[in-house]
């Protein structure tokens, strides 16, 4: 265990805010969902008792008959926010004055840094070139992810849950970002900063980032895996297989869309259109982590070789 | 929703909870943070102020506890006779002329300044007035107009203006004045002031000069720094402001603040460490001359030391001592290698000795044969750069030949008459090209053979090995140098015992076969002494352990014995040049006898003959060693020789090696030799072309450190913090194979393959200093150190000192040391003048030409070589070196442009000596009082046994009047300790006069002594050093 070196990844300045994350994600993930199963506990309670329903007042607990209703943002809001605001003045100051911005030696166009990392918040997208082509993963998939953010209002119609916590309302939503957010893209980054070492090689934490060492490991594709020198039937095979895993992954996910009569409500109210469009962002966000494990645990390069791009 | 451990409060938290104490907490929080931010931006980040105010403490301090002392130096100066007489004359002066003096100025400041001052205000304002008007006129549209103004500027011109100007008592007194006559007065009294002024400076000249003669006489005689300037350092310190010291030179965009703390560098007073308490920081420069020399404004501090000169949040940002910094400030043992950031093309620079031993043993040691470095080892590029360009010369002369004639052909059967003509006139252009081209290869041929000249070998001739070695000690030579012989030059090669064997059976099998002739034994006790007096142990030492002796610029010789054959040591002592076989880099192979026979040539090669029978080309005609002729005759060479073969071990034995004589092994050694770059030092057969093994070492220093491989050593060298370019050259130094430590290499040629040269922790020092400082340097082109003219004729001139050696017999820099003055032997005192003589200020002493031919033939005779041509009277014998006309050139040039001696040489001329003068010379140079004769030789045999001076008959084209005439007169000056005496001449009004008794005839002659014996000395001929010697004689 070489403790030196995972000190010297936890405390770069550079990855200081991705240390805090390791924390601070899952807090709050824990913060938000315990609210919103206070809620959800609350609404059960309301939605029986009606007279309550009436009188109840903002929080979920306490609860005292006599107690206002609603209360004014001045001052019983706002002065919560300005202790919140002097609070984080405060970390900010002695992050400032602890921390001096990471800057390293000057560029050298005939000398690349190894490893060479992107800022932080692009570390997903690099690690996203090992599972994918660079035309995959620098062009296709991140663009995915900024239409696909953007659609989401569209295909999201559900009133419900705006402006409080909940879980029940919202189940489908919250595991969807839960999945997409937390599990892939900060894992992603984190997998980036703390795991990827010298050579992009996985690195365990407290494993020496050795810039000497070498791995054994020899990715291939699909069909070379299976033995098919044939170009055509080795394109028509990763086709085959994509097509296999899109129908497989719609299936699954219309599943999953179908699950409660609650969401079966929701699948209902939605559109063709705004249904096809969640197929195709959540299979395409599902293809990650397959990917990720075709190539992890099964030395897969490429399932689909095509002159155009590679999948 | 009744939870019995949290009960429901009777108020509402959101509507009564106090927020005051979080508030209060992280309000308070919030003004500590401030408060600490505060106290980061103005103190923390900048620990230069408190530098600044112990700096001025410290200082102050010290300067307080000085000053009385210096100024009881001061005074003690001032009390001395000396100077209380010129105070009393400086009473004098000022009783004299001071009256005069007062009343001058009296009349200037009192008289004529408030009068001018005044009645210039009344002038400038009619005049700016007028001024208006003028411009006005030039503006104006219509005539008449302009006529209205001019009248207006004669109407103003005519006003009369009432001034009061001051009378000399003080009081005002009205004048009427016109603008004309303002001018009019302020003109004369302008001219009466400047009359004045120059009557009071006239007057004040002598106590002016007096003046400055005490303050002189002061400071010739004082303290370093006078009181006054020490007063003003303290006044400094009192009105000490604390900011940032900073040196911006705008156009190479160099910003250094190291001054900000160390504030003592530049201060006039010699600050050490124990003066300010300790505090290293705050001394002053410790080369103060260089600074001098590089003027701080316009170098900066960091150009030379490194560090970062713009950071000044800590001392270890300041010094760059930071991963991300690139050039981080040199430890003190290596500070030099700033030197050669700059001086890139020098192999000698003043002051930086330690990088200067850096740069020799690259050279000495060999480094160069493996690893490229720029400006060294020219002379091969330029060899191969000559082929390669002959060669393409050839190409083309053989392309003009083939369309001369299809020119010639295609005119033949021309239509047109006008095209023939065109196509024949183009072939004879061609022809006169190639007679072009022709004369270009001639001349190239003949550098091709200056250079073949100047090439020369780390290592011995591999090629003569049968002839030289006793065949059993080769393996054990190459197994291991450095246990045979310590310090040898060559290193020890990690080499297993089949590789020993190999190379072995390599290098002798290539070895040349050719005639040696046999020699008689010599006398081993006349063969010592010759080996110690000839001058060998400039270059060679002998002896081990403490009873080393000599230099070490050569093989240590104390076990010559053992391995060497004696017929070739005599022909080697003999002339060392001498190749067994010419060696044609053109048929790449050495040409034998049969070669010469089949051409009907005569066997003969030497550095007349030096054209191949074979191809007519150039041929190394020599050994490629620096070691020179010696001149000595053939019995003292097989004495030297005989002696040598004495220097053995009581008992040495050599484990046979008939596996040398294997011819399988031969290929075998041949790869090895090449794999190992043995070629790079040696000349072997059939790899004389092979080319360096090694990486390029120029930029070295800036190499990213990710591409210096510290293999598995990265992470000890990081946590140990040798992680750089210092600790990768040093421990390669100490150990070439420390970084294949660890690494699992089955295959013994994959190690790394540099050896080890067991060097001394002063010359990995030395080494890694060069190595640092061997960068890509960020400074423009213009700030490297590439002089014009006699600066770069010296630059040149050290690497040929260093290849040769010169400076192990000659004093060249000084404060130099040279062998001989460290040998037991010659420190006693009738030795000391048997050391060859010191070069410092040759260039003044010495006639360029005469230089040239003797730096030629140093015998400065044909037939007799076996002497010294100008002291004939040193053991140590000066050698021929063979120098390439280039060689010598360089020469030349170097010694001429170390004393700045104008080029090119022409010699001045003297006076023509009238018999009467002759007459009186000779009687001056042979008289009792004068001892010349005593220690100059004189050419008659019984004399010059005990002469121990040059013979004035070369002095005519040897020296150089002007320096003859200053070395009469003050020879210790330019040679301090030199046999000749001084004080031979005393100033008599603007001549100089022997001083000793006169001979006759004297009383008469009123011209210069000095000047007369120079006009003698360079009118000598061999029939008047006769005439002298016999008038000594008979005077005797």
């Amino acid at each position: 265990m070489d403790w030196h070196q995972l000190w010297t990844i936890l405390a770069t300045p550079d990855n200081v805010p991705i240390t805090l994350l390791l924390f601070v994600i899952p807090f709050y993930t824990w913060y938000g969902l315990r609210q919103s199963l206070a809620n959800d506990r609350l609404i059960e309670k309301l939605e029986a008792d009606p007279a309550l329903a009436k009188t109840h007042h903002r929080k979920t607990q306490p609860y005292r008959p006599e107690w206002a209703r609603e209360v004014h943002v001045w001052p019983y809001l706002l002065r919560i926010e300005f202790l919140a605001a002097i609070i984080v003045t405060i970390i900010l100051f002695v992050w400032s004055i602890v921390l001096n911005a990471p800057l390293e030696e000057p560029a050298n166009p005939t000398l690349t840094m190894n490893p060479s990392k992107a800022p932080w918040y692009f570390l997903g997208l690099q690690e996203m070139l090992v599972y994918f082509d660079p035309w995959m993963a620098g062009v296709v998939l991140p663009s995915l992810i900024i239409v696909g953010l953007m659609v989401i209002p569209y295909i999201d119609e559900n009133p419900l849950g705006n402006g409080y916590y909940v879980y029940k309302q919202r189940k489908f939503a919250i595991w969807t970002f839960i999945f997409g957010f937390i599990i892939l893209w900060v894992s992603m980054i984190i997998i980036g900063t703390m795991i990827r070492g010298p050579g992009w090689m996985w690195f365990w934490p407290g494993q020496t980032w050795d810039h000497n060492r070498l791995i054994f490991e020899v990715n291939r594709d699909l069909h070379e895996i299976l033995g098919i020198r044939n170009r055509w039937v080795a394109f028509f095979l990763g086709g085959g297989a994509t097509t296999l895993y899109l129908v497989g992954a719609a299936i699954g996910i219309h599943k999953l869309i179908t699950l409660t009569p609650f969401s079966k409500k929701i699948y209902k109210r939605m559109s063709l259109l705004q249904y096809v469009t969640m197929q195709i962002f959540l299979i395409t966000m599902l293809s990650l982590p397959v990917k990720m494990v075709l190539r992890l645990l099964f030395r897969i390069k490429y399932v689909w070789v095509t002159p155009w791009f590679n999948i | 929703m009744s939870d019995p451990n949290n009960p429901i409060p009777e108020q509402d938290p959101v509507v009564h909870s106090s927020l005051s104490k979080p508030l209060y907490i992280s309000a308070a929080l919030l003004v500590l943070c401030t408060v600490w931010a505060l106290y980061d931006e103005v103190y923390a980040m900048r620990p230069w102020k408190s530098y600044q105010s112990r700096f001025a403490a410290l200082y102050s301090e010290y300067l307080k506890k000085i000053t009385p002392v210096e100024e009881a130096d001061e005074t003690k100066v001032k009390a001395s006779g000396e100077y209380k007489r010129m105070e009393q004359q400086m009473a004098d002066l000022r009783a004299k002329l001071g009256p005069k003096m007062s009343e001058m100025e009296r009349e200037i400041n009192q008289v004529l300044t408030p009068k001018i001052i005044d009645l210039n205000n009344a002038y400038q304002v009619l005049r700016s007035e007028i001024s208006a008007l003028t411009y006005q006129i030039e503006v104006a549209s219509s005539d008449s107009s302009k006529n209205s103004l001019r009248a207006d500027i004669e109407e103003i011109k005519k006003r009369m203006e009432s001034v009061s100007l001051p009378e000399p008592d003080g009081a005002l007194k009205k004048y009427e004045y016109s603008y004309a006559k303002m001018e009019e007065d302020l003109a004369k009294w302008r001219e009466r002031k400047t009359q004045l002024l120059d009557r009071l400076a006239e007057t004040r000249k002598p106590i002016m000069e007096l003046d400055e003669k005490m303050s002189r006489f002061v400071a010739d005689r004082g303290p370093e720094l006078s009181g006054s300037v020490l007063r003003g350092l303290r006044a400094k310190l009192d009105n000490w402001d604390i900011s940032i010291r900073q040196i911006h030179v705008r156009d190479v965009d160099l910003v250094d603040r190291c001054e900000s703390c160390h504030l003592g560098i530049r201060e006039p007073v010699t600050i050490t460490a124990a003066d300010m308490n300790g505090e290293r920081a705050f001394t002053s420069h410790p080369r103060k001359e260089l600074l001098k020399i590089h003027d701080p404004e316009r170098f900066g501090c960091s150009p030379c030391h490194n560090g970062n000169g713009i950071a000044t949040s800590s001392v270890t940002k300041g010094h760059g001592r930071h991963k991300y910094w690139l050039w981080p400030l040199y430890y003190p043992e290596n500070v030099q290698a700033g030197c050669q950031h700059c001086h890139v093309k020098e192999i000698v620079t003043e002051f930086a000795t330690a990088l200067n031993e850096g740069r020799e043993l690259f050279r000495r040691r060999g480094c160069i044969g493996c690893h490229r470095y720029e400006a060294y080892d020219r002379d091969w590029e330029e060899l191969v750069a000559t082929g390669q360009t002959i060669r393409n010369l050839e190409q083309q002369r053989a392309d003009y030949q083939r369309e001369i004639g299809v020119s010639t052909r295609r005119a033949d059967v021309a239509k047109e008459n006008s095209e023939a003509q065109r196509l024949y006139q183009h072939a004879d252009n061609l022809r006169i090209r190639i007679s072009g081209i022709d004369s270009r290869i001639e001349q190239l041929d003949l550098r091709t053979s200056d250079l073949w000249k100047e090439v020369k070998k780390v290592g011995p001739n591999l090629k003569d090995v049968r002839l030289k070695l006793r065949k059993e000690w080769v393996p054990v030579w190459i197994k291991d140098p450095h246990a045979w012989r310590p310090g040898a030059k060559m290193p020890t090669f990690r080499l297993t015992e089949e590789e020993v064997r190999a190379i072995s059976a390599f290098i002798w099998q290539s070895g040349v076969n050719g005639p040696l002739a046999k020699h008689p034994q010599g006398n081993a006790e006349r063969g010592k002494e010759a080996l110690e007096t000839r001058g060998c142990l400039a270059c060679h030492s002998i002896g081990e352990g403490s009873q080393q002796e000599g230099g070490d610029f050569a093989a240590n010789l104390s076990r010559m014995g053992e391995k060497i054959n004696y017929d070739y040591m005599v022909r080697w002592i003999d002339n060392p040049r001498q190749r067994t076989l010419p060696y044609d880099p053109h048929e790449k192979r050495d040409l034998t006898e049969e070669d010469y026979k089949k051409a009907g040539v005569p066997f003969v090669f030497d550095n007349e003959h030096t054209v191949s029978p074979v191809n007519g080309r150039q041929l190394l005609v020599q050994n490629m060693t620096t070691m020179p002729h010696m001149r000595l005759s053939i019995e003292e060479a097989r004495d030297i020789a005989t002696y040598l073969m004495t220097r053995k071990r009581a008992s040495f034995s050599f484990p046979p090696a008939g596996f040398m004589d294997d011819p399988k092994l031969k290929d075998r050694g041949r790869f090895l030799v090449r794999h190992y770059g043995c070629a790079a030092c040696h000349e072997i057969a059939g790899l004389e072309d092979e080319q360096r093994i090694g990486t390029e070492l120029t930029k070295e220093g800036s190499k990213p450190l990710e591409r210096l491989d510290f293999a598995l050593l990265t992470h000890d060298a990081y946590k140990e913090g040798w992680y750089n370019h210092k600790g990768f050259f040093e421990n390669k130094l100490k150990n070439p194979a420390v970084f294949d430590k660890g690494k699992e290499k089955t295959d013994p040629l994959e190690r790394l393959k540099m050896p080890n040269f067991n060097l001394e922790k002063k010359e990995v020092d030395a080494l890694t200093t060069f190595l640092l400082g061997s960068v890509e340097s960020p400074l423009p082109p213009r700030y490297h150190y590439n002089p014009p003219g006699q600066k770069q004729d010296i630059i040149e001139g050290w690497w040929l000192v260093r290849k040769y050696n010169c400076m192990g017999c000659h004093q060249l820099l000084i404060g130099q040391e040279t062998v001989f003055m460290k040998m037991k032997r010659y420190e006693d005192p009738d030795w000391k003048e048997q050391r060859p003589p010191s070069l410092i200020g040759e260039g003044a002493r010495v006639n360029p030409g005469w230089l040239k031919e003797f730096l030629e033939n140093p015998a400065l005779s044909e037939s007799n070589k076996d002497r010294n041509g100008v002291r004939t009277y040193l053991k140590a014998r000066m050698p021929t070196f063979y120098f390439s006309d280039g060689e010598l050139r360089k020469l030349v040039l170097f010694f001429e442009a170390l004393s700045n001696q104008a080029q090119p040489f022409i010699p001045s001329r003297l006076d023509p000596i009238t018999e009467q003068e002759r007459l009186l010379a000779r009687a001056l140079f042979t008289s009792e009082g004068a001892p010349c004769l005593k220690c100059h030789a004189t050419g008659d045999p019984a004399h010059d046994a005990r002469a121990t001076a040059p013979n004035f008959v070369t002095a005519g084209q040897r020296l150089k009047p002007g320096w003859t005439k200053r070395w009469l007169l003050d020879p210790a000056m330019m040679i301090p300790g030199t046999a000749m005496p001084s004080g031979l001449f005393a100033r008599e009004g603007d001549r100089w006069v022997f001083a000793g008794p006169l001979p006759a005839g004297f009383q008469n002659y009123r011209k210069d002594h000095a000047d007369l014996l120079v006009r003698y000395m360079f009118s000598f001929t061999p029939d008047e050093l006769a005439r002298m010697r016999s008038s000594a004689r008979s005077g005797n």
